[in-house]
């Protein structure tokens, strides 16, 4: 059975077995490796990608299971010249150390804040229960996001 | 030197950044396609057992299968002081995970299929699980041989399950412990060990071309994977080649060889390139942890709150292999035997074999558990004489003209001034109380020693025509970004242009010079040091040609701006690129070289034995202070506070250093609180995976308020300190002394765990037991 589906806006076919995990999948045969394989076990969130807008871990996800969806990845936020705004927030904020989870950090908060605009910090902090990071200590990356808020504010 | 001051310092932003974020960043993991083989490992699933019968027939014979390799293949031992460390078990299991095939196939999960079809056959051995099981009168041997080893380096004692021993006696310890004016205090301290997890684990791809050996890995030390995998395979170290992408976190894992030798035979007998990574599972059960330690300390004090005398006993698991351990030994002197004045001290610290899986190097070390004990034992010791904790330590810390454990001579007041800067910032009101919610409040201030492991560097710098400077070393980006922020910056300073200008080159052992490895806060400092001195010899021809061109001496010239002027005459030279150009018709391109090594402290002579360094070239030091609410009931830890003074030398990019700092004291914080490592019956660990073993999310964090520490004395370029690796040096202190003062009890023990808290509170956690490290210290000496 093939599995046919849209990846960072194109229609892409998969005829391998559907029940390899969609990370497997992305990484190995797309040669999309922005997606991360951290822990396999959908603790970590570096492997996250957006399946119909919403953030999903690819690790523990059958390909068979994005049959018909919209999948999108790290490779396919923004495009090359232009960061998205929590990217730049990252960049300008020198937040990125290995950068290792940072696909998975931005998948996970460019969602969020489409739907929480103005969050508190520790509404952030929820925000990145399945997104772990092992050098920054968080609080950076934090700053970074509240930027955003901050700059919203000053526009209005 | 001033002017440079002003303009290397900079929050210059990571060039790396942006593809990191758009996930285009190719590390070692991201480079395996479909047209490299992949290799898999089988690992012993035993302790310890005499393997009786390997046969790989059936294996060889699966489907995609193209080689395995075995202890026949690479026969050669490495090792840290001492080879004891062959790449696959041959005749003996030492321990669990310890790799006894590698496998190549087409897929990954053909090679893990075969890898699981060998047959292997063991015939087992009793297995020593715990140093005290390894050091008890009659225990199994871990290397019944140890004493047929080849000597790497040479003064450190060792015997049956200890391999190696490092000790310091200076003045008469005896004499001091039988004043009749002291007050002795003892205490015994026992720690777990830390996982690293890089996100990135070990992974190397590996092909042998034009007879020689090609190893692109995720390592921290490629100077030290070439030496290690030629070692192994017998080959010259000239016979490979290393390369280094962007490296996923190390935090000093990855400062040994690992992978590379079994992909570089793999690549050999298949004639492919052969990529191999580990999973996460085995990357979590065969970490070189950060090994668990357990510690005696004891102390003779006068009323005044002088130490006149100190003896201690340090046994470090190595598991079952030496490893970085033996090295790390040394470093007990200049941590446990640091930070403070010792009228007398002896030391005895030794690396323990046990059948565990080895360990390894983490971010300051030994420095993290030493610091925490002799913290503990420092509150227990003004607990005792009835003295304040600052007050001591400010009487107490090593100064100007101060001599350490092993004798060296200190230079500046460092610690003292820190313990003031901080203690003024944040006056201490209380350091126990109950928090109107019921839980206990505990405060505490610690103090600490580290160091800047130096060592030898090499850089290149070319001036290139278009006004842009590359520099070639075996330095390599581990996520820190010492080699997108302070490199580019010191060279660009140290050249008159702006660091984006300045292309560095990625390590690469067949373009740059021999180097130690990224770790050790040596970065910075040495690849520092050594870029500065091939600017000069740059700088030097540049001005030549200048001089000569405007006919004027060189000392009246200045490099700034991308441009050379005549000092005080703005607009009178000319640019860069005009110069090079102008060059290469004279002299030709513009390039120099540049070295470094330890410039090598003093100690007192006969101090130390068994040291691979007896005397610190750049002390680091380290005041931190915490103050956390503990839940009587539940044992639970919350930290309300965490602030810090660290010395920096110089901070060239302070916002980056606040990255370090943050990151630093989180790790620092799992290690005090979460991350516990258990090893079951079968000397397996049994934290396998993220969900058993607790690292710190966002919510449990807490921003880390900071102040830095500029102009103690440093042999480092510009007065630079390494920044990275010291942020983490006193966390498990300032927390374990903060708890002790919130519950009243004494914490002897990591990690502070809920259940081990709420236990301590309620009186049923007793000292660890310490049988195995006698209280008269020089009986714990193994002589050879």
């Amino acid at each position: 059975m093939a599995v046919t589906f849209t990846l960072n806006g194109q229609q892409r076919r998969y005829s391998g077995d559907p029940r390899t995990s969609l990370m497997d999948a992305l990484r190995c045969d797309f040669r999309l490796t922005g997606t991360k394989d951290v822990c396999g076990e959908g603790f970590c969130g570096a492997c996250l990608v957006h399946i119909d807008g919403v953030p999903k871990v690819s690790c523990l996800l059958p390909i068979g299971a994005v049959e018909g969806a919209d999948v999108t990845t790290i490779e396919g936020v923004g495009d090359l010249g232009t960061l998205n705004p929590v990217q730049q927030a990252f960049e300008d904020f020198d937040v990125v150390q290995c950068g290792m989870c940072f696909p998975g950090m931005v998948m996970t908060l460019s969602h969020f804040l489409q739907d929480n605009p103005r969050p508190s910090r520790d509404e952030v902090k929820s925000a990145l229960v399945g997104n772990i990071c092992r050098c920054t200590g968080y609080e950076r990356i934090i700053d970074a996001v509240m930027s955003l808020h901050n700059s919203a504010e000053g526009r209005k | 030197m001033n002017d440079l001051k002003e303009t290397v310092v900079m929050n210059l932003p990571r060039r790396d950044a942006r593809d990191k974020l758009q996930g285009r960043t190719k590390y070692t993991v991201d480079v395996g396609g479909l047209e490299m083989l992949h290799a898999a490992l089988r690992r012993a699933d035993v302790a310890s057992a005499k393997i009786r019968h390997i046969d790989v027939r059936a294996a060889l014979a699966m489907p995609g299968v193209h080689a395995i390799a075995t202890a026949a293949d690479a026969p050669g031992l490495h090792g840290l002081g001492i080879a004891d460390h062959p790449i696959f078990a041959g005749e003996t299991v030492r321990y669990h995970g310890e790799p006894i095939a590698a496998v190549a196939a087409d897929t990954l999960t053909q090679a893990r299929a075969a890898a699981a079809a060998i047959v292997v056959e063991y015939d087992d051995l009793p297995a020593v699980l715990t140093m005290a099981d390894a050091l008890a009168p009659d225990a199994a041997l871990v290397h019944p041989d140890w004493r047929n080893y080849e000597i790497l380096f040479e003064g450190g004692a060792r015997g049956g399950n200890v391999a190696w021993q490092a000790t310091v006696e200076r003045g008469d310890t005896d004499a001091a412990f039988a004043r009749e004016d002291v007050t002795i205090v003892e205490n015994v301290y026992q720690v777990g060990r830390q996982n690293h997890v890089p996100f990135e684990p070990r992974a190397v791809t590996a092909a042998f071309e034009d007879g020689r050996y090609h190893i692109h890995t995720s390592t921290q030390a490629p100077w030290t994977v070439k030496h290690v995998t030629a070692r192994v395979l017998g080959v010259p170290d000239s016979a490979v080649h290393v390369t280094v992408p962007a490296v996923g976190g190390g935090f000093g894992l990855k400062f040994d060889c690992s992978l590379e030798p079994y992909a570089a035979i793999l690549a050999r007998k298949t004639g492919r390139t052969v990529s191999q990574v580990n999973s996460r599972k085995e990357e979590m059960m065969t970490c070189l942890c950060r090994e668990n330690a357990d510690i005696r300390i004891r102390s003779a004090v006068t009323k005044d709150g002088d130490i006149v005398g100190r003896e201690a006993t340090v046994l470090m698991d190595c598991g079952a292999y030496g490893g970085e351990q033996v090295f790390l030994t040394t470093m007990t002197a200049h941590t446990l035997g640091g930070n403070y004045k010792l009228g007398s001290v002896r030391l005895c610290t030794k690396a323990v074999y046990t059948n565990t899986p080895p360990n390894g190097a983490f971010r300051a070390c030994n420095g993290v558990y030493n610091t925490f004990a002799l913290e503990r034992h420092t509150d227990e010791i003004c607990a005792a004489i009835g003295m304040d904790p600052v007050a001591f330590r400010r009487r107490n810390v090593v100064g100007d003209g101060d001599i350490g454990a092993t004798g060296q001579v200190f230079r500046g007041n460092v610690l003292e001034p820190m313990l003031d800067q901080l203690t003024a910032k944040y006056p201490v009101e209380r350091r126990s109380g109950t928090l109107p919610d019921g839980r206990l409040y505990g405060r505490a201030t610690t103090v600490g020693t580290w160091f800047i492991f130096v060592g030898p560097s090499a850089a290149t710098v070319n001036l290139n025509a278009d006004g842009s400077a590359t520099l070639v070393t075996a330095g390599v980006e581990i996520g820190s970004g010492t080699m997108m922020q302070s490199l580019p910056q010191i060279v660009a300073a140290n050249l008159g242009i702006h660091p984006d200008k300045v292309i560095v080159k990625t390590a690469d052992t067949d373009a740059a010079g021999r180097d130690l490895g990224v770790g050790g806060g040596r970065t910075t400092v040495s690849i520092g040091a050594a870029s500065e001195a091939a600017c000069a010899q740059v700088r030097d021809k540049l001005l030549g040609v200048v001089a000569e061109l405007l006919q004027t001496s060189a000392d009246k010239l200045v490099l700034s701006g991308g441009r050379v002027e005549i000092q005080g005459r703005p607009g009178s030279g000319t640019t860069i690129e005009k110069i090079v150009q102008q060059a290469e018709t004279s002299i030709g391109p513009l390039s120099g070289s540049g070295a470094f090594t330890a410039p090598g402290e003093r100690s007192m002579p006969g101090c130390a034995a068994g040291h691979f360094i007896d005397a610190i070239d750049i002390p680091v030091f380290a005041v931190h202070d915490c103050e956390v609410a503990v839940d009587p009931v539940t044992g639970h830890v919350e930290i309300l506070s965490y602030r810090l003074v660290q010395d920096v030398g110089l901070a060239l990019n302070p916002r980056a250093i606040h990255g370090q700092i943050q990151g630093g004291v989180v790790q620092g914080i799992g290690y005090a609180l979460t991350e516990e490592i258990t090893i079951n019956s079968d000397g397996a660990f049994d934290q396998t995976g993220f969900e058993t073993y607790r690292m710190p999310l966002a919510g449990d964090v807490l921003p880390i308020e900071f102040d830095l520490y500029e102009g103690a004395p440093s042999i480092g370029p510009l007065g630079t300190k390494g920044a990275g690796e010291v942020p983490i040096l006193n966390v498990a202190a300032a927390i374990g002394c903060a708890v002790s003062n919130a519950t009243g009890k004494s914490v002897n023990a990591l990690p502070m765990t809920p259940p081990r808290v709420a236990a301590l509170i309620d009186g049923k956690a007793p000292a660890p037991e310490m049988g195995h490290i006698d209280t008269v210290w020089v009986k714990n000496l193994v002589r050879s």
